[in-house]
């Protein structure tokens, strides 16, 4: 079990405060400096001592260094040695730690196998595909056999066809039962392959937390909507909201909320196509899904549930 | 228009002539290295005519110039691994650590190299002399430190910096000492930063005369030294004076081979 308790940013007063349950996977999901690469080098021990504390199983570890910590890192760079190969490589910790050399051959090979790069254990960094040597830098955070694993951004820099191979393989790997799992992103689309739970960070500040699909339905405020949202929440006014992909042209219901609005852009990708409209104001995005043919300066009627209107009544409501 | 094969042609033509220009002194001292002393100021030969390697055995057996080269030899060595050995901490310092004036120290680094080594023979001399240093090697190694240390920690820096911090970091992560990182994980990443540190300290120390002819007297004395100073009864030993001239550049050209793939990169760093 991992917990942090008031861990605050340099110049913010107010802290993040968060149980991360074990056996489970937190997305933490942010724009870039929000903050999400702080808190985990901050749980990772790379932080020079942020004000609040961190708790693993009950124990007050913010004292002790990284060295001392048993936390797993992964970087979003592929971080390995390269100078030694993908076998050394993952031994590592297992050296540090002073293990028998069975035990590190046992361990090195069982992780291998699962990460499936048994085959290369002969092989140098430099001589791996991006994504084979993310897989080596995840084997030795796993082969510190820690509770806590963090994962920075890991599958960022790799291309999309391999990023999604490895993501659908993470969900069986993590899922180990003991791990407490800390993974950040700015995808939300991770939150909901990954995620058990999300925990929504800006500016160095804990926004939201609770499930996925939780903090989809309830978003507390417009920055939340936003963060959970891809394209982003279209405002309706200070405390309302709707989401592109609830939006359609045609009246569903009776009670269906009307927006007439002018198309101003259009793009597709052929499965989904993307209306940049104008309504009273303010610039939206309507997500559809295939292609549609439909003249830029047109007048568009938009259609929206009452049910799926966002209303931001939560605690920090109103910015 | 300019005929763009018509133009390559013509640098390569004149990269031709640089590089005859380059080699052409160094085949001659080869080839006066070759000639016996008669043949060298009797006649003019492209080709030395009846070659001998009698010049190279006069230096192999004489003592003079045999123990000048071992002298040479021990000090730069020294002077290498000394310099090494005190600018690899150094230079990890500046490369990883920010801390009060560390800008302003290592540009004062550089200036060291700024001043001319001639500036520094007075003091240099009366101080071995007065600890009981003069005319040993570690004498002239310590002095050329003041050299190479600061071109070392300049060197090796930049190629420190170019090693990702995450990687210092992932050590830590993984539990590593400091000193396992550094000396089992950390120098074999940039052991071409070394070599090419190795190659620049040694290549100093080994061609520079001014303070090695200073500190050293007799037992200590460097080939460099022993060069500039073989006038027998007879005149200039021409051929001998070759024959330790080429074998003064067997050492450097050695290096060099070691070093040729680091040193590329080096100079992209703009560190060399």
């Amino acid at each position: 079990m991992l917990e942090v308790r008031e861990l605050a940013f340099a110049g913010n007063e107010e802290g993040v405060s968060h149980r991360f349950a074990q056996g489970s996977i937190t997305v933490v999901l942010g724009r870039n400096n929000s903050g999400k690469t702080w808190l985990a080098r901050s749980i990772a021990g790379l932080e020079v001592s942020p004000p609040g504390t961190i708790w693993i199983d009950g124990q007050d570890v913010s004292a002790l260094g990284a060295r001392e910590r048993k936390v797993g890192l992964v970087y979003q760079a592929f971080v390995n040695y390269p100078t030694l190969n993908v076998y050394r490589n993952i031994a590592s910790p297992l050296i540090a730690a002073k293990r028998s050399r069975e035990v590190i051959e046992r361990t090195v090979r069982e992780l291998a196998e699962r990460l499936q790069i048994d085959a290369l254990l002969r092989r140098f960094p430099d001589e791996l595909s991006g994504g084979q040597q993310q897989r080596v830098a995840i084997a030795r955070a796993l082969a510190q056999g820690g509770k806590v694993l963090v994962m920075d951004e890991p599958l960022v820099n790799l291309d999309y066809k391999l990023r999604e191979e490895l993501e659908l393989q993470l969900r069986d790997l993590l899922s180990t039962g003991e791990l407490v799992v800390v993974y950040t992103t700015s995808d939300p689309k991770d939150a909901f392959k990954l995620g058990d739970h999300v925990l929504l960070l800006d500016d160095h500040r804990l926004l939201q937390s609770g499930a996925p699909l939780d903090v989809y339905r309830n978003p507390a405020t417009i920055t939340t909507a936003d963060l959970m949202s891809d394209p982003g929440v279209n405002v309706v006014d200070t405390d309302t909201g709707l989401r592109p992909e609830h939006i359609t042209l045609h009246r569903r219901s009776a009670s269906d909320l009307v927006f007439e609005s002018v198309l101003v852009g259009l793009e597709t990708n052929g499965s989904e196509s993307f209306l940049h409209c104008r309504w009273s104001e303010q610039d939206w995005v309507v997500k559809l899904s295939g292609m549609v043919d439909i003249a830029l300066g047109t007048g568009l009627q938009l259609f929206a549930h009452q049910a799926d209107v966002l209303r931001f009544g939560g605690a920090r409501g109103g910015d | 228009m300019v005929d763009p094969v018509d133009d390559r042609r013509k640098a390569h033509w004149s990269l031709y002539v640089y590089c005859v220009y380059l080699l052409l002194p160094l085949y001659w001292l080869v080839g006066m290295a070759l000639k016996t002393n008669q043949d060298i100021v009797g006649k003019f030969e492209v080709v030395p005519g009846n070659p001998t390697l009698a010049n190279f055995a006069e230096i192999f057996t004489n003592p003079v110039w045999y123990q000048a080269f071992g002298n040479s030899l021990t000090y730069v060595t020294i002077n290498t691994i000394l310099s090494v050995a005190v600018a690899l901490p150094a230079a990890y310092a500046f490369s990883r650590y920010r801390f009060l004036g560390d800008r302003q120290l290592f540009f004062w680094l550089l200036t060291n190299r700024m001043a001319p080594p001639a500036v520094f023979l007075l003091p240099f001399f009366q101080l071995y002399s007065a600890v009981g240093l003069f005319d040993t090697s570690i004498a002239v190694a310590v002095a050329h430190c003041l050299f190479t240390v600061p071109l070392a920690v300049w060197i090796l820096e930049g190629f420190m910096s170019s090693v990702p911090r995450e990687l210092d970091e992932m050590a830590q992560v993984d539990g590593h000492s400091f000193g396992y990182f550094f000396f089992r994980l950390f120098i074999p990443v940039i052991r071409g930063g070394i070599g090419v540190t190795v190659f620049f300290c040694f290549m100093f120390s080994w061609v520079e005369l001014l303070i090695a002819r200073t500190l050293t007297a007799s037992e200590a004395k460097p080939i460099v030294v022993v060069m500039t100073r073989t006038v027998s009864a007879s005149g200039l030993d021409w051929g001998v004076l070759a024959a330790a001239g080429v074998l003064t550049i067997v050492p450097g050209l050695a290096v060099v081979w070691f070093v040729r793939r680091h040193l590329v990169r080096g100079f992209a760093m703009g560190r060399v």
